[in-house]
């Protein structure tokens, strides 16, 4: 155990003195958890906001117009249907309102949208809201005149009651979505930028050979190895976090939007997390260091690695929208590598997770990580996977 | 003592084809001298010596080094033995001391044994400029002298070179070489692996001629020229080995 720790503590220090290392696994999960949450900060703000958003009017003098002066959007009048049709055709125009003569106490308006124009969308459900609370005004007016309690503006009313299950400090929704991705995407490629130094790299520079002839066992080698590559693989994982951490206390351009609620990151979430990435790290740098002991150099490493990152890449994708399914909450997932650490990150998060699940999901990543190591000591015992160069 | 006895390797290629790399080696190289084992490029010499240092196993024969059989105590050859190649590289990211210390730890030297060791190989190498300057910063020569104090760190009864001095300039070729003979003084049993034959000529007491995997003659420089013939031991080595000229064959 003594030359494990050994290994690993020489493989710690080169790596931290590894630019690559500093960068891709450390500085770069908070720059870009700064970046997104910045991003979409700015497009939640953007797409809430109707300040300057223009409405084209076929010309018309109703005083609805008023309306959405008030509601900051710019009208902008045209002379006919035609032009103004051809600027929404163009792309000059989101949205093109023509109001007609009122019909039976009603008025009909013409909303003209490219429906494959995302902000002519946007713009329309902008204007559907001043409608509906301009025939909200015009119901509460006639109810007004005809001593019709306000009520019963709404036959039926729907008053929601929101439970309070788990932690009281939770992550918010969008916090929730990503979080938990970004933590499993880094754990594995924090720990790949580097990987196909440990083994394949030291074939290809000739000091592999010169640590095989010490008396150090290959298991202690593949060991050490391993658990040095865990070690950045789980400070990689969890330098999200932190970047999250860094957003929610300098208050940095997005936090408004993304941190209503402070934080959100409970102390039992964090813990949470921790104990869920410990395996999975492990697990992680297992199947890393086989594939780097059975390519030649580190190139050839890369090569397969990349195809490798797909199988992570999949159910942490699928881990952002298990919340819009049942499936969360089923045990099985509980069984499922990777998407197993993700969900649980998600509950943790949400301030549900419970004891089964995340020893399931311990227990699975446990297994995977033994498996992993057992086939890399083969691989390491095997002379022609080891000295083949 | 390193004692070969049919020491025999046999690689199956990707076409799953038996090639054989070295095959019926018989050597035995003693304290205090020098066995050369000298041949061309591929000659099966690299083999031999991986065989001899339990980095690969024989497919048939043993081998004996330091008293310990390779296949039944590969961690006990291990720890008895110091090896070196040109090839042999260092930790670029490390600096001179921090690998010295490194491999001072995988041969179970800690404290002040490894910190009375390390000043040893210091000195002895002098290293002390530049000792912790980061390996990738260091000439070839530096290296070189890195890779020798690590190779020495332990205090090994058997050193094992694999062409320690291909690639490198007439100076460090002498240092690398004078460092050799003067292990041999001490009694260490030193296998010298090369295709330069003045460097055989120099430093082997015995050699070993290795062709196409093949042992083609062993004895001492002079009994090898005296048994061909021959004046000069490159001469001897290409009777010995068989070798005709494309100019010959014509």
């Amino acid at each position: 155990m003594n030359r494990t720790w050994h290994v690993a503590k020489k493989e710690l220090q080169e790596m931290f003195r590894d630019k690559r290392v500093r960068t891709g696994a450390f500085i770069m999960p908070v720059l870009l958890i700064i970046m997104m949450v910045g991003l979409t900060g700015f497009l939640v703000k953007a797409v809430g906001k109707n300040e300057g958003t223009k409405v084209h009017v076929v010309k018309s003098t109703s005083p609805l117009l008023e309306a959405f002066r008030k509601a900051k959007f710019e009208v902008v009048d045209v002379a006919t249907r035609e032009e103004g049709e051809a600027l929404v055709k163009s792309g000059k125009a989101r949205i093109l309102l023509e109001i007609k003569d009122s019909d039976n106490g009603q008025l009909p308006i013409d909303a003209i949208v490219d429906p494959k124009n995302q902000t002519g969308q946007i713009a329309l459900a902008r204007v559907s809201a001043v409608v509906e609370i301009a025939n909200k005004a015009a119901i509460k007016e006639i109810f007004r005149l005809k001593n019709i309690p306000e009520s019963a503006q709404e036959a039926i009313k729907l008053k929601v009651i929101e439970l309070q299950i788990g932690d009281k400090a939770s992550a918010g929704d969008m916090i929730v979505g990503l979080l938990p991705y970004l933590i499993i995407i880094w754990a594995f490629y924090g720990a790949m930028g580097i990987v196909g130094d440990l083994v394949a790299g030291e074939k290809e520079k000739n000091t592999l050979e010169t640590l095989l002839i010490t008396p150090a066992g290959r298991n202690e080698i593949v060991m050490g190895k391993i658990f040095a590559l865990s070690v950045v693989s789980l400070l990689s994982s969890l330098s999200s976090l932190v970047g999250i951490f860094i957003v929610s206390v300098a208050k940095l351009p997005g936090s408004e939007v993304m941190f209503k609620g402070g934080f959100g990151v409970s102390p039992t979430a964090a813990f949470t997390i921790l104990v869920l990435m410990i395996p999975t790290s492990l697990f992680f740098s297992c199947i890393l260091v086989a594939v780097s002991s059975y390519a030649k150099n580190s190139r050839e490493a890369q090569t397969y690695l990349t195809s490798v990152s797909f199988i992570v890449l999949i159910p942490a994708i699928f881990s952002q929208f298990i919340g819009l399914t049942d499936y969360g909450s089923t045990l099985w997932v509980n069984f499922i590598p990777i998407l197993n650490t993700a969900n649980n990150v998600r509950l943790a998060l949400l301030g549900k997770a419970t004891m089964l699940p995340v020893l399931c999901s311990i227990a699975v990543s446990l297994v995977l990580a033994v498996i992993g190591f057992v086939v890399t000591v083969r691989m390491f015992n095997r002379e022609e996977v080891l000295v083949r160069v | 003592m390193v004692i070969t006895e049919n020491l025999s390797k046999t690689f199956i290629d990707q076409k799953k084809r038996a090639v054989k790399a070295v095959e019926g080696v018989t050597f035995t190289a003693k304290p205090g001298e020098i066995f050369g084992l000298l041949g061309v490029n591929g000659a099966g010499k690299t083999t031999t010596l991986r065989m001899l240092s339990t980095v690969i196993r024989p497919t048939a024969g043993r081998a004996e080094v330091a008293g310990y059989d390779v296949e039944k105590d590969p961690a006990m050859v291990r720890a008895s033995i110091g090896f070196m190649s040109n090839s042999t590289a260092l930790y670029g990211r490390l600096t001179s001391l921090e690998v010295i210390r490194y491999f001072g730890g995988l041969y179970g030297l800690q404290g002040k044994a490894l910190e009375d060791r390390v000043e040893y190989v210091v000195n002895k190498m002098n290293l002390h400029e530049f000792k912790d300057r980061l390996c990738d910063k260091l000439s070839t020569g530096q290296k070189q002298r890195v890779s020798i104090a690590r190779t020495i760190l332990h205090d090994p009864p058997v050193l094992f070179f694999d062409e320690p001095t291909a690639g490198l300039d007439v100076v460090t070729s002498q240092t690398v070489m004078e460092f050799i003979e003067e292990a041999r003084d001490n009694g260490k049993t030193i296998v010298f692996s090369t295709h330069i034959m003045s460097e055989v000529e120099r430093l082997c007491n015995h050699i070993a001629i290795i062709h196409s995997g093949q042992l083609m003659g062993a004895g001492t420089v002079q009994g090898l020229k005296d048994q061909t013939g021959e004046a000069s031991l490159e001469k001897a080595f290409l009777k010995l080995v068989q070798f005709q000229s494309e100019y010959a064959k014509s």
